[in-house]
């Protein structure tokens, strides 16, 4: 079927780049296999370019493919998710006192501890705000599936961050008694 | 939503990309059409080759049957040939018998 939009490759990279980008780096852990995924991604778009009806296919087709590529990158690696999460923290450059919450750190600290598919509907779920149908839809999964695995996730990840929650309540609560 | 998933959405924006990706990456497009461009050719000379190889297999199959059928056509005309020269001495042969006959009947009277 013909459609009127005309993509614009550059304008789609600019556009998007910061969510294909985003997406690997909270998938694999690791920035420089995230930059390489996106630019696979970003690749692969070149090359289906014709296929896209719209701004909001391209979006869509590219959260999908950067999930695909990413899951596809963390069979081929199988490296545990902690050794991961150093490299990451060693190689990403931001120093975590200058992120906006210690607290926020931690929690994306230890989303890397979480199994794959939990892992993939919390980054799609908080950082790109789908909702569970929209998730169902970009990781081709039943919507109960992408339910339970939200659900999992973030119990998973509540239980893991209760004690930091917890100290970071502490602290906030000595700030402001401090104020 | 409660306060701990506002801090997960806090916490989980996007992070720019960083800035050589897309140098890089419109590198890498560069040289990949580049690539591509010199395989369509290649593939072009190819094909090109091909054509005219299947050309001159055709053309020479082609002139090979149209040889051979005409091989074929001056034989059988060479072997009507023989034949009806054949037709025509047997006949010669037949009347020179059928004379001599007489010739020979009309001496022993």
């Amino acid at each position: 079927m013909a459609h009127d939009w005309q993509p614009d490759f550059e304008q789609l990279v600019d556009d998007h780049q910061s969510m294909v980008f985003s997406i690997a780096l909270r998938m694999t852990g690791d920035r420089g296999l995230a930059e390489e995924i996106a630019q696979d991604v970003f690749l692969e778009l070149d090359k289906h370019l014709a296929k896209i009806e719209s701004p909001d296919h391209a979006c869509f087709w590219l959260r999908r493919v950067t999930m695909s590529r990413s899951a596809d990158a963390l069979r081929r690696r199988r490296v545990r998710s902690t050794d991961l999460w150093v490299e990451f923290e060693e190689h990403h450059g931001a120093p975590l006192e200058i992120r906006d919450s210690p607290l926020g750190a931690r929690l994306e600290a230890l989303l890397a501890t979480l199994p794959e598919a939990q892992r993939a509907a919390l980054v799609l779920r908080y950082q790109e705000d789908l909702t569970p149908e929209e998730i169902a839809a970009t990781l081709a999964e039943p919507v109960a599936t992408v339910k339970s695995h939200l659900q999992r996730g973030l119990k998973l990840l509540r239980a893991k961050a209760t004690p930091h929650l917890q100290e970071y309540i502490r602290n906030k609560k000595e700030y402001i008694r401090g104020v | 939503m409660d306060e701990f998933e506002q801090e997960l959405r806090q916490a989980f924006v996007r992070r720019p990309a960083p800035p050589s990706l897309k140098r890089k990456l419109m590198a890498r497009r560069a040289e990949k059409r580049q690539t591509r461009h010199r395989h369509t050719h290649i593939q072009l000379w190819q094909r090109l080759a091909a054509s005219l190889v299947l050309v001159a297999l055709l053309g020479g199959a082609a002139q090979w049957v149209r040889r051979d059928r005409e091989e074929r056509r001056q034989g059988e005309a060479a072997r009507q040939q023989v034949l009806t020269a054949l037709r025509i001495t047997g006949h010669a042969l037949n009347q020179m018998n059928t004379q001599l006959a007489a010739h020979d009947r009309t001496e022993q009277r």
